[in-house]
């Protein structure tokens, strides 16, 4: 990447992109997800909580496997034609980090009094409006939870090797690509490819976690 | 304000809570009072629309507060404050402009004049992490009347103050609930916060509504034992009418008789209510207009917040409160003999 090589930097690229729009999408579903099920009281909670909580360790590989099943030709979300493309590498990353921003916004929200957002809502809110208010008291939590998220996917292999297929100027991806590179016995490359990655995911933490902690000090 | 019919509410650790009839009336300072774990904090969550109620009928100012669709606008139309002030970490001012923010509004006037009501302006721009827990609890009153709200519930919200600030603070929301003629729904177990504030006063206990009424009245005259246990009546004697002349009855409690004005009739079998304050204790025998005089003997003499408790034996066991001054000059000890008296008119007899 260093000496212009537009094969890597298009590697690179498609990594950030798959993997940090995989982490919006996780948040816009996940952050939410975890607070209602913080505060809403219903029949099975303590089953859906366990559900989701097994889901923050579910392994790369079996998800790949099923989105490629569900995205293949015949299966259920096969006229979406997502298999290998990163459209269905970004579908797999998020069945990942999805359950663990989700998990870890949920005891996020469970660390702050339920009577806060009883508190909010007799003040004249309305449900969103109470949600938004708990979430903004427990951000810095929730920057880790999207962090966590974020770590979860940018280093997985397994998943977006299933369904992207590791094709050449189209899904292949970082992580695929040490895969490949290694198993061609270019470890020159695969360590140069793995620094790459190494150096990307510290930066991107580091620069999570500065503004987590900025706010932490400004509180 | 308030109608609340045939409440029966019945939560998984067993509890109930069961009231037939409840009426606040606007403007009104309602207190409740009540022991711990009584159904005082759930009433007010259900007045507050935080609980289901059915089976049961709640109105609100009129509009039938368990429909769905006119709970978002009843709520905006209330307040509820809860014994920790949850204020959000940002600004006194961002805390308090919150509920206008809720209802699509940013009247920074309004805003301002409330932290003037509740002497905070000077903390306009501190964040709540920086402040008392008494500045704490008057942002979080600045920020429940910023709307202007038809009802408050308050649930014993003064209850982690110290004496002087709850006494300031209590002073203010008087002020201001009079001056808005805001109807006030007040939980406390503080009997003399229930005095200050309330206009009529309830007392719950184990989910059932047992008395309402006005303070002085409720205070002076219990309809039931756990009542007057829980209204500070300390003195209370089995015993039975046994003569009536107009309204003054002769009790036999005992060896004695008292004599005390009541409704009650020859031969009731009744419990003799005497508060503590009701009783004067002097070490001779004094001629004054009391109709019920007893020599005794101290048996204790205990502190009783800025007062003292004196038990005196006078065949029966008859509790007096006296000030530290008056325990200073009569030199009184335990074993001491005394005369305790007190009218007829202060003891109050409840049919058992």
């Amino acid at each position: 990447m260093a000496s212009g090589d537009a094969e890597v930097s298009a590697i690179v690229q498609l990594s950030l992109c798959v993997s940090t729009f995989a982490t919006v999408v996780s948040v816009l579903i996940g952050v939410p997800l975890g607070g209602l099920l913080a505060i809403k009281r219903f029949p099975l909670k303590k089953v859906v909580i366990s559900v989701v909580n097994t889901g923050m360790g579910l392994p790369p590989v079996v998800v790949g496997l099923i989105a490629m099943l569900f995205l293949s030709r015949n299966g259920p979300l096969g006229f979406l034609g997502w298999l290998y493309t990163p459209a269905g590498m970004v579908l797999a990353q998020v069945i990942i980090a999805t359950p663990v921003i989700t998990g870890l916004s949920l005891s996020a929200m469970q660390s702050l009094d339920r009577k806060f957002y009883l508190q909010m809502l007799t003040l004249g809110a309305g449900q969103w409006q109470a949600l938004w208010v708990c979430l903004k008291e427990v951000k810095l939590s929730i920057l880790a939870a999207i962090i966590a998220g974020f770590g979860s996917i940018i280093s997985e292999v397994g998943a977006v090797m299933i369904v992207g297929g590791n094709i050449r100027h189209q899904t292949r991806v970082l992580t695929t690509a040490v895969v490949m590179e290694t198993h061609m016995g270019n470890f020159d490359m695969a360590i140069a490819l793995g620094l790459i990655l190494l150096s990307l995911t510290f930066l991107i933490n580091i620069a999570l976690t500065f503004i987590q902690q900025q706010k932490a000090q400004t509180e | 304000m308030i109608k609340l019919r045939n409440l029966d509410l019945r939560l998984p650790s067993g509890f109930a809570l069961a009231i037939d009839s409840l009426d606040i009336k606007e403007g009104e300072v309602f207190a409740i009072i009540g022991p711990n774990g009584a159904g005082k904090t759930t009433l007010l969550n259900v007045l507050a629309l935080l609980r289901e109620t059915n089976p049961g009928a709640l109105e609100i100012g009129g509009a039938n507060a368990l429909a769905a669709a006119n709970r978002t606008g009843l709520r905006r139309s209330m307040s509820y404050l809860f014994s920790r002030p949850y204020l959000v970490n940002d600004t006194v001012y961002n805390n308090v402009l919150l509920p206008l923010k809720f209802r699509g509004e940013r009247d920074a006037g309004r805003v301002a004049e409330m932290l003037e009501i509740f002497r905070i302006t000077h903390l306009r721009d501190r964040g709540t992490g920086q402040l008392s827990q008494g500045e704490r609890h008057r942002v979080s009153l600045a920020r429940a009347f910023v709307t202007r709200p038809k009802l408050v519930l308050l649930d014993e919200p003064f209850s982690s103050l110290d004496a002087r600030v709850k006494e300031t603070i209590i002073s203010d929301l008087g002020r201001i609930t009079r001056a808005a003629k805001t109807t006030v729904v007040l939980v406390t177990q503080d009997q003399e916060e229930a005095l200050a504030l309330a206009d009529t006063l309830a007392v719950i206990k184990d989910g059932c509504l047992l008395q309402r009424g006005e303070p002085q009245e409720l205070f002076s005259r219990p309809a039931s034992k756990d009542v007057a246990d829980f209204v500070g009546v300390e003195t209370i004697l089995r015993g039975e009418i046994a003569a009536k002349s107009d309204n003054l009855c002769s009790v036999r409690v005992g060896g004695s008789t008292l004599e005390v004005i009541s409704g009650c009739e020859a031969g009731d079998k009744v419990l003799v209510c005497v508060r503590p304050e009701a009783v004067t204790v002097s070490k001779a025998a004094e001629a004054n207009s009391m109709r019920n005089h007893f020599r005794g003997k101290i048996v204790s003499i205990e502190p009783w917040r800025l007062e003292y408790r004196l038990s005196i034996d006078c065949g029966f066991s008859l509790i007096v409160g006296v000030t530290k001054r008056s325990l200073d000059e009569m030199g009184l000890k335990p074993g001491d003999e005394v005369f305790a008296s007190f009218k007829a008119t202060a003891a109050h007899l409840i049919r058992r």
